[in-house]
């Protein structure tokens, strides 16, 4: 068999509520900083925990000289965190370059407007709802940046953006691809605050990942997006690795539409396959960013699914989800590069909000920040509706 | 009170969608979450506390709370008299 | 190889479980309602309570296919939508929009994009791959593109398809946000089975392209045919939306002068994976005609993304 081909991750953008830049969220990581508090915005409810991106549509607008147009939230963050991550490359006659992103409600914040004066009989913009639907919300961050071709759109839920990344992946060792940008975005809307306060799941306190008096989660927003390049493409653009992606999984709990499987069973496969695919035993994995959304359902299955494949030798584990909320689409995309930079600098991410391990199995997260560590390989969790399970795996570039 | 449990059995098979099934399917003790009884499962369970709060005014904070008040039409007519009593 | 093992449609038009449909099938002038069967036989009540009409379209379809293909689990699951639950989705954002109190949550858990290959995962109990592609109108050809990615994976089975829906409040939006005087609004759900293996005599996917971007589409056509050491003279039949004409592109449809050319968005109607209708159309057509050899599918319905998919009929 041919030795599979390299994947490289050459570059990094984000926005999230801790940080626009990848420095900045570094920053608050480090400092132990959340980003959720409540939220100002006239479109929100009033006194809400969320993870809220810290600048206005029109700051955005300002930050992106942009020309006037229709541009849904979720664009204009995408083009943040991509334009950060593309740093500005140029297309190659001889590098087939593609685009893929992930959302799960595309421009929702612009059609829950439209709809909210659409209802009230008020004279309204039919125009403004070009940007509803997911596809067309990459399209304009591809156009932004000048990529054609191969651009598409994934929507699974909150593993949307795992997928992304894994499908740029497998479309570069297929060789259909050389060098791809991969990620996702979702911006709060009503819609999903509603959403997930129907199901009961929303804390209207700080959400406590992987806690045992945890009761929920709270939302965020924010985009991540990463740039993935085989060799011949580092070769012509001469860009540094910054580590590799060597594993990723996707599998169906097929239990609920909702509620994860109390076996942690599609889970358990999404993790095992990812490892397999990375080549690695379970005890080669040197840090977990876990999904630890906070719900009830979620940290107690991913408990489960984690002792399924790792049984008492569990690696140091932690949810970033404290930080930033839980960002949806974007959470995989943002939770990977915050697994990338673990990888890069050493560090194992605090749990935040963390006091007492889950009663059912006893588990407990990083909850300092370690520095100095000598991290090889990252499993990355992310975990959505309809049973969608996906893992990845980071590893440093001499693994 | 059987008043409101003919009543309650209306409003779950409407609120639940439960197209195959008719309000003299339901007995007053039929184990609504059973998989012998109507086999209801964790989004009906929340279903039934919309339901609550908006034909009875009965705010269920806890769903921990509704898995007792939600065993049958008994138990859930029962649930509607204490509160409605508070 | 790719070749199509099983293949399903609920839509306007008589086209479930109609060998030979396509080749009798009259333009639609008014939507009127999709064709379904009893979706009783095909999902037990206790999920189909809760399903719209996307959700119920899809799995009855994909439900067919399993039974047509009869090779037991598919390794994968893979689903384009253009703009998924809608229905749903339009129900929960009123909500949010018009009630106070706690919210009925079925609609907001019915409303993900994913829930089409999720009910169909559920009803299965498939664990393997489960992929959700929304891409407009190239939702269809890049989940084609997934799936044809498994098989040279290593899988053997994938079940692929797309499938939307049109709401009211869709015909309000497209008659102020589109000009041109296109098919009516239309549901339509396509799924099918693809196997690397070939049983008996049928039709093999070649190979599928999507390009993003206003390049010359002329050139792109023929950069894919070289690609597979085909001219245009060697595609025995066209697929394309609407015609050449109606769509401006006269000087295009010339060079296929030669070629049987057939469109598929005026019996679809209109929705945004509706190639996956053309798709099953030109599939029957080449099960019904041996003589018919390659085919090429071209969806330019968006102005700026092109869709190629090129089949072939094969003996076993």
């Amino acid at each position: 068999m041919v030795p599979a081909a390299k994947i490289s991750i050459t570059g990094l953008g984000i926005v999230s509520a801790i940080g626009c830049g990848v420095e900045e969220n570094r920053r608050a990581l480090v400092e132990g900083q959340s980003g959720i508090g409540t939220t100002y915005s006239e479109t929100l409810p009033e006194g809400l925990l969320v993870g809220a991106v810290k600048q206005s549509d029109q700051e955005l607008l300002q930050r992106l000289r942009l020309p006037n147009g229709y541009y849904s939230r979720t664009s204009l963050l995408g083009m943040v965190a991509a334009r950060e991550a593309w740093d500005g490359q140029s297309s190659h006659p001889s590098l087939r370059t593609g685009f893929i992103g992930a959302t799960s409600v595309g421009g929702m914040d612009q059609t829950e407007q439209f709809y909210k004066q659409y209802l009230q009989g008020r004279k309204v913009d039919f125009k403004s709802l070009i940007t509803h639907d997911s596809g067309y919300t990459m399209e304009v961050i591809a156009q932004d940046l000048g990529l054609t071709g191969y651009v598409n759109t994934i929507s699974t839920a909150c593993s949307s953006s795992a997928n992304a990344i894994m499908l740029g992946a497998r479309l570069l060792q297929q060789g259909r691809l050389d060098r791809v940008l991969v990620g996702g975005v979702d911006p709060l809307s009503m819609f999903t605050i509603q959403g997930f306060r129907s199901l009961m799941i929303y804390d209207e306190a700080w959400c406590k990942p992987f806690d045992d008096a945890r009761v929920g989660l709270n939302l965020g927003e924010g985009a991540a997006f990463m740039v993935l390049e085989n060799e011949k493409s580092i070769e012509i653009t001469g860009r540094l690795p910054i580590c590799r992606l060597t594993g990723w999984a996707n599998a169906a709990d097929a239990y609920h539409q909702t509620a994860s499987s109390p076996d942690g069973k599609g889970a358990t496969l999404a993790i095992g396959q990812a490892l397999q695919k990375a080549g690695l035993f379970p005890e080669e994995v040197s840090y977990i960013n876990v999904h630890g959304t906070g719900t009830k359902n979620n940290d107690l299955s991913e408990s489960i699914a984690m002792q399924n494949i790792f049984g008492d030798k569990l690696p140091p584990f932690s949810s970033t989800k404290a930080y930033t909320g839980h960002t949806l689409a974007a959470a995989a995309a943002i939770e990977g590069v915050y697994s990338v930079l673990a990888l890069r600098d050493g560090m194992l991410l605090p749990n935040l909000n963390f006091s007492t391990p889950l009663a059912e199995t006893g588990l407990s997260p990083i909850v300092e920040l370690q520095t100095g560590q000598d991290l090889t390989s990252v499993l990355s969790n992310s975990f959505g509706f309809g049973g969608n399970n996906s893992s990845l795996v980071f590893s440093s570039n001499g693994y | 009170m059987d008043q409101i449990k003919q009543e309650l059995k209306k409003q779950i098979i409407e609120q639940l969608n439960l197209e195959d099934v008719a309000v003299e399917d339901i007995a007053d003790d039929t184990l609504l979450f059973a998989s012998d009884g109507l086999a209801l499962d964790s989004i009906d369970a929340l279903e039934l506390i919309v339901l609550l709060e908006k034909f009875y005014g009965i705010q269920v904070v806890n769903p921990e709370e509704g898995k007792t008040a939600f065993k049958s039409v008994d138990t859930m007519a029962a649930y509607i008299q204490q509160k409605t009593a508070q | 190889m790719h070749y199509i093992k099983a293949a399903s449609s609920i839509t306007h038009q008589p086209s479930f479980q109609q060998k030979g449909f396509a080749a009798d099938l009259s333009p639609l002038s008014v939507a009127g309602e999709v064709i379904a069967p009893n979706y009783k036989e095909y999902i037990e009540g206790a999920l189909l309570r809760r399903m719209g009409k996307i959700l119920r379209m899809s799995v009855a379809a994909a439900k067919d296919v399993i039974l047509q293909a009869d090779a037991g689990q598919p390794n994968s699951i893979v689903v384009g939508t253009g703009l998924g639950c809608l229905l749903e989705t339009e129900k929960f954002l009123t909500n949010t929009l018009t009630l106070t109190g706690m919210l009925p949550p079925t609609a907001f858990i019915q409303s993900t994009h994913n829930t089409i290959a999720g009910q169909i995962s559920l009803i299965l109990e498939n664990h393997g791959y489960n992929m959700t592609h929304t891409q407009n109108t190239l939702s269809f050809e890049h989940a084609l593109i997934d799936a044809r990615l498994l098989l040279d994976e290593g899988q053997e089975l994938v079940l692929v398809g797309a499938a939307d829906e049109s709401i009211p409040f869709l015909e309000e939006v497209s008659r102020n946000l589109l000009t041109a005087s296109l098919p009516v609004l239309t549901s339509g759900a396509s799924f099918f089975m693809l196997d690397t293996r070939v049983a008996e005599a049928t039709v093999a996917i070649i190979d599928v392209k999507v390009h993003f971007g206003a390049e010359d589409r002329g050139a792109i056509v023929f950069d894919f045919l070289k690609e597979h050491d085909l001219s245009y003279p060697a595609i025995d039949l066209l697929m394309t939306p609407l015609s050449m004409q109606q769509q401006g592109l006269d000087s295009f449809g010339k060079v296929f002068a030669g070629t049987r050319q057939h469109t598929y968005l005026d019996y679809s109607g209109l929705y945004p994976s509706a190639s996956a209708f053309g798709f099953h159309m030109a599939i029957d057509m080449m099960q019904m005609d041996r003589r018919i050899g390659y085919t090429l599918i071209i969806n330019n319905l968006s102005a700026n993304s092109l869709g190629l998919i090129l089949l072939k009929n094969c003996e076993a």
